[in-house]
Parts: structure tokens; sequence; C-alpha cells
């Protein structure tokens, strides 16, 4: 185990402890407030990517904060697009 | 060198738990919208750049500063896109805007 992953780790436990205000946005208020907490979430979640990798020491596992950075944002932007008046 | 990183590290995941916290906690869309902000802005790229000081340059701190590139450029995007939607729906906006 890498001396340094314990550090790595405790940090992506309060990476998670972010998310939870991000899962309760996205479960309750509006549709714009959802639409919030389904953007914090995907950069929560692409940082503990990023992370996670780091803490493993495995560099192929930082394809998927790539490509989940890519889809989020993606994502929301459709969504921006669906919540407009019509 | 790597007591650097983890001020780094633990400065960016304090500034992302502090603003999703208070996201949640303050009430009213925009000002939730705005906590969005420092995550993108601030928190990833320190964290970025901790990664970047524990690792050293190479392959794999590139992809890792490309994606923290791609949030950081996304974040205030999809701050402004949200807003528009708030905009249009509240009708402070026209809903056909910004053709």
């Amino acid at each position: 185990m890498n001396p340094s992953t314990p550090w790595y780790l405790a940090s992506i436990i309060l990476l998670l402890g972010s998310l939870v205000p991000a899962l309760l946005l996205s479960a309750r208020h509006g549709p714009v407030d959802r639409l919030v907490g389904l953007s914090l979430g995907g950069s929560v979640g692409v940082l503990t990517g990023l992370l996670l990798a780091q803490a493993y020491g495995q560099s192929s596992y930082l394809i998927v904060p790539f490509v989940l950075a890519v889809l989020a944002v993606t994502g929301v932007l459709v969504y921006t697009r669906l919540l407009g008046p019509r | 060198m790597k007591n650097f990183a983890y001020v780094l590290l633990f400065s960016g995941v304090g500034i992302i738990v502090v603003s999703s916290w208070a996201a949640l906690w303050l009430r009213g869309v925009l000002v939730r919208l705005h906590y969005l902000s420092p995550v993108t802005t601030i928190g990833a790229p320190l964290i970025g750049l901790s990664l970047l000081v524990a690792r050293g340059w190479g392959l794999a701190t590139g992809l890792i500063l490309l994606t923290v590139f791609l949030i950081s450029l996304s974040g205030p995007a999809i701050a402004v896109a949200t807003a528009r939607v708030i905009a249009q729906r509240e009708g402070i906006t026209p809903a056909e805007s910004p053709k």
C-alpha cells in the first residue's frame, strides 16, 4: 500500500460527504434546483474518480473521470434546453 | 513537497464540502447556483494542482489536468445556462432568448 493512500482515502470520504447535499438537492425541491444538484454531483463524482485513481495508483482508471466530465456537462446542458419554456 | 500537495488537496476538498453544504443550506436557486461556482473554479483546480505536485509531469498527469480543465471550463458555462433557464422561467428574459 502506498503510504499516501490513507490521505487520499480520507479526502475521498470527505468528498463523498459533499455528495450528500448534491443527492438531497437532486431528490427534493424544484426542477432547476435538481439541475443544480445534478451539476454539483457530476463535478464531485469526477473529482472523486481522480482521487480514487491516485489513491490506488492505477493510471488506467483516469479514463472514467475524464469520460464522466464530458458526459456530465453534456447532460446538464441538455437538461437546460429541456427545462426552458416551450 | 508531499506536504504541500496535501495542503492543496485538503484546501480544495474543504472548499468543495463547504460550498456543497452551503448550497443545500441556503434558500433560492440563484444563491445555490452561486455556491456551485467555487466547486469548479477553485476546488477542482486546487485538487488538480495537488495531484500535479504529487505525481510530477507525465502522461497520466496530463489526463488529470485535462479533466480538471474541462470541469473548470464547463462550470461557468453550466452556471450561465442554468441562470438563463431561471430567467426564462421567471419571465425576466424572453423565452426565445438568445436568438
